[in-house]
């Protein structure tokens, strides 16, 4: 009896270890979270540059990328993603642009679209990143570690908007495989999580001159979400990729503004100029029954072995 | 006329299954790992024919859970059953590394081996290696699976150090498995292998190999 006790506790193991190590501070009501109300921002057209935009490229001008001058191209492909020489491109998301402003038309109504990363709840990006990189801090910023990133850009791949961008010949790579593996490092918005865990606001915020974007504590936020909704607006980042940290508020509707932006890159491509489908699915949360299975097999197992033990014992005491 | 082989049973069903489940599993968990890292797009892999779902991280992934399934249960199940029946033949033993070392120059130079039980040294010591890796394996494996539920959000370090140490495992399990094929290269193995198939070894070579091994002994002696 006792062995089995220890048995079983053996089998669950990995499964409590993991729980000891989670935080769970972290829920879909807990940490920050952040408003862009579309009906308030108005693309800074008076100025050069939108003001979120140079705001946060001044704010993280020391974490962008310096590639070194050789930079390798990715075995066996004769290319590399290499940006350093659009520094100043603000027209998409960039390793050197991590906030940019959309702009279309609908229905002859201008809307400007401050678009960055969403900080999921769930972020594909962070769960399936090969190297365990990307953290959720409990502010709910999404953050990537550039100096251990090794650049496979599998996190823009899963990420439902394409959100993080790469930027080769920098990071980890070039002293282990710059040929064969890797490929840079990823860069996006990380909600100025050092500003955030000092207490202070993001710079996108500071810096806007409309209030288009507010920062707060993720129940206020869902709080004046709600407000929103009961006034007819229509919503994005609530229900997309099983819910954000993001919260997209406008009277217009999100089907004509992602109808909007595809046929405005219908011939040019959409790299780095994230979609608003109103229908985002999150991959990883659709498995939670085979993640279940997964973690319930070491128990099965010893289950089985413990029916094939008692079986065995069956047929020596039958035999003698 | 050929004469007839004796043949006596060395792997139970049980033991074969359990061998063939976890071989194949870690082989469909190797393949599928590999995709779950960005290589098949840029080795452009998913170009070949039959392999477009390679470069899809949601298949590689489905696939790697059900791998994971069936790997972790045989291991649990195996692992029981041995423990519960306190049977540890194939756990190393003092001296494993010299005998084995020895009976690795026998079989390239000739000269005698020394004898041995039902498990060969070198057969203890690998078993011992791909165990640990896949239990390695498994419980980092646990920790990246439990992360991805929804809601779940793991500690930096841990998830960062799971994610090292499952990179890790899998080097080293595919090092294991090369280095238990590698085995297959000397013909003296080569009746070990066929028995991982059908269960049987010949009478004479039990004698002749694993005179240690008295239940083996009395098995041939009763064929002889």
């Amino acid at each position: 009896m006792q062995r089995r006790k220890f048995l079983k506790s053996l089998a669950l193991s990995p499964i409590l270890v993991a729980g000891a190590g989670a935080n769970l501070d972290f829920s879909k009501i807990k940490g920050k979270a952040s408003i862009i109300d579309l009906d308030r921002c108005d693309g800074c057209t008076s100025f050069d540059v939108p003001k979120c935009v140079s705001a946060c490229k001044e704010k993280n001008a020391a974490r962008f990328p310096k590639p070194v001058e050789e930079i390798p191209n990715y075995f066996p492909r004769k290319i590399n993603e290499d940006y350093s020489q659009k520094q100043n491109d603000i027209s998409r998301l960039s390793p050197y642009n991590w906030t940019f402003v959309e702009a279309v038309e609908v229905n002859s109504k201008k809307v400007f679209i401050p678009r960055r990363c969403m900080h999921c709840d769930d972020p594909t990006c962070q769960k399936i990143c090969p190297f365990g990189v990307i953290s959720k801090d409990k502010n709910n910023a999404v953050n990537i570690d550039e100096n251990f990133c090794f650049g496979g850009a599998k996190c823009r791949d899963v990420c439902p908007w394409g959100i993080p961008q790469r930027q080769a010949g920098v990071g980890i790579y070039l002293k282990i495989a710059p040929k064969l593996a890797g490929g840079g490092a990823m860069f996006k918005c990380d909600m100025c999580a050092d500003l955030l865990a000092e207490g202070k606001k993001p710079a996108c915020e500071t810096q806007c001159p409309k209030n288009a974007i507010i920062f707060d504590d993720k129940a206020k936020i869902l709080n004046l979400v709600e407000k929103a909704k009961k006034q007819g607006k229509f919503i994005y980042g609530d229900t997309q990729n099983g819910g954000t940290s993001t919260f997209y508020i406008s009277s217009v509707d999100f089907a004509k503004i992602d109808e909007a932006i595809a046929k405005k890159y219908e011939n040019t491509g959409q790299v780095g100029r994230p979609h608003m489908k109103v229908k985002v699915d999150n991959f990883i949360n659709e498995d939670s029954t085979l993640i279940k299975g997964v973690l319930t097999a070491p128990l099965v197992g010893v289950v089985a072995g413990a029916i094939a033990v008692a079986k065995a014992r069956k047929i020596k005491k039958e035999e003698l | 006329m050929k004469k007839i082989k004796k043949m006596i049973l060395r792997q139970s069903l049980q033991n074969r299954i359990v061998h063939w489940g976890v071989a194949v599993s870690t082989f469909a968990l190797i393949i599928s790992g590999m995709f779950q890292m960005p290589v098949s797009k840029r080795y452009m892999i998913n170009e070949l024919p039959l392999m477009a779902w390679s470069g899809d991280y949601h298949i590689s992934l489905i696939m790697h859970y059900v791998g994971a399934f069936s790997l972790i249960f045989f291991v649990a199940f195996h692992l029981f059953f041995h423990i519960a029946r306190a049977e540890f033949d194939i756990f190393p033993k003092k001296g494993d590394g010299v005998k084995s070392l020895k009976i690795i120059k026998a079989m390239l130079f000739g000269g005698v081996e020394p004898k041995s039980e039902k498990y060969l040294p070198e057969q203890r010591l690998a078993y011992f290696f791909i165990g640990l890796v896949l239990l390695l394996l498994i419980s980092t494996g646990l920790i990246k699976t439990a992360k991805n539920l929804a809601g779940w959000n793991l500690s930096e370090g841990l998830y960062f150090w799971s994610a090292q140490l499952h990179n890790l495992g899998m080097i080293l399990i595919i090092l294991g498995i090369i280095g238990h094929l590698a085995a297959f290269i000397f013909k003296a193995n080569r009746p070990l292998l066929r028995a991982m198939f059908s269960g049987k070894v010949d009478a004479n070579y039990i004698k002749e190999r694993h005179s240690l091994w008295e239940e083996g002994v009395k098995m041939a002696d009763k064929e002889s």
